[in-house]
């Protein structure tokens, strides 16, 4: 009796084949435009694209409850970090177009025409994950009797991340202190002097460390 | 002409080199965030795949939990960098990470 059963059979079918290799190829080409782009905003877009193509090679490989989670859990929420981020540093404002104009009608329209018709497609056909018999049918089950430790503990790291990037934006920053009335004077934290005193380059404070004698500082040095 | 596992763990390989690249060669830290997560997508794409076609297709159910997971950490870590790289563009009105930065 072989210790090892037999390995499950490629995926051998024309069009699923096909459909691999053409996620698989733009797959890599949007990951690659990610990180080889300048401009920031392109990147972010290409990165939720591949993470749309990551879910679609999903679909073919794996339960449809990881496509669905990946589509759109893992999607949505990194490209709203990512867009989050650039909103509230670089200024990415909100667009100049309005709301109900041709534009944003056609994209719309286009947008509902494009879900529907996957959503007709995948409801109609189930393809292609019919077409991959090896798929688990109740991994919401197994997942939630086997793996009940590994989902609390997932919820505790992503609550504590939430919680500690929470915790770093309200942080003042340096420039936040030193804008700040009141903040500036206090002495530094990690004790000794104050924080305003570290310029090098003359200046010094009242209450300072620096070596060098003068006038209050109101910076952190000259590099800014 | 098939895809199975070597396709995809050949595939894997290349997300996972795209992706430290991004994390090594870029100074952005946008960029930098964006490579490891494409290293975390790697890995879970070799999981899955394992899973489909490999020794664990016994367990097929295992292989994919392993990506949701690493899915999930992958997000809190996004979280988490995405904060850090708000605070240096506060302080640096820049994303990139420079060593000479102090």
């Amino acid at each position: 009796m072989p210790l090892i059963g037999a390995l499950p059979q490629p995926i051998t079918s024309a069009p699923l084949v096909f459909f691999v290799y053409l996620v698989l190829i733009l797959l890599i080409g949007s990951a690659l435009a990610s990180v080889l782009l300048r401009n920031t905003l392109y990147a972010v877009g290409a990165f939720a694209a591949s993470m749309v193509l990551l879910a679609l090679l999903y679909l073919a490989i794996a339960p449809f409850l990881l496509v669905a989670l990946q589509l759109l859990v893992f999607t949505t929420v990194s490209a709203v970090l990512l867009i989050g981020l650039l909103r509230a540093t670089t200024g990415l404002g909100a667009s100049s177009v309005g709301r109900l104009s041709p534009e944003w009608i056609i994209g719309g329209a286009v947008s509902a025409v494009m879900f529907a018709l996957l959503a007709l497609v995948l409801g109609a056909t189930l393809w292609p994950v019919q077409s991959c018999c090896a798929i688990p049918e109740s991994f919401g089950g197994v997942l939630s009797n086997a793996y009940a430790v590994g989902l609390a503990v997932l919820a505790v790291i992503v609550g504590s991340a939430a919680l500690g990037s929470g915790l770093m934006l309200a942080a003042p920053t340096g420039r936040a202190r030193l804008s700040t009335p009141g903040l500036a004077d206090r002495p530094s934290p990690r004790g000794g002097g104050s924080t305003t005193s570290r310029s090098p380059g003359g200046g010094g404070s009242t209450t300072s460390r620096s070596p060098g004698g003068g006038g209050a500082n109101t910076a952190r040095g000259s590099r800014q | 002409m098939s895809a199975g596992l070597n396709l995809l763990l050949v595939a894997s390989a290349a997300l996972f080199a795209v992706g430290a690249f991004g994390a090594v060669a870029r100074r952005s830290a946008v960029v930098m965030l964006i490579g490891t997560q494409f290293m975390f997508m790697a890995g879970a794409l070799a999981f899955v795949a394992f899973a489909r076609f490999g020794l664990g297709a016994e367990h097929g159910s295992a292989g994919a939990a392993t990506a949701l997971f690493a899915g999930a950490v992958a997000v809190a870590e996004l979280a988490v960098g995405l904060a850090m790289a708000a605070v240096i563009y506060r302080e640096h009105r820049s994303f990139a990470l420079d060593a000479d930065r102090g």
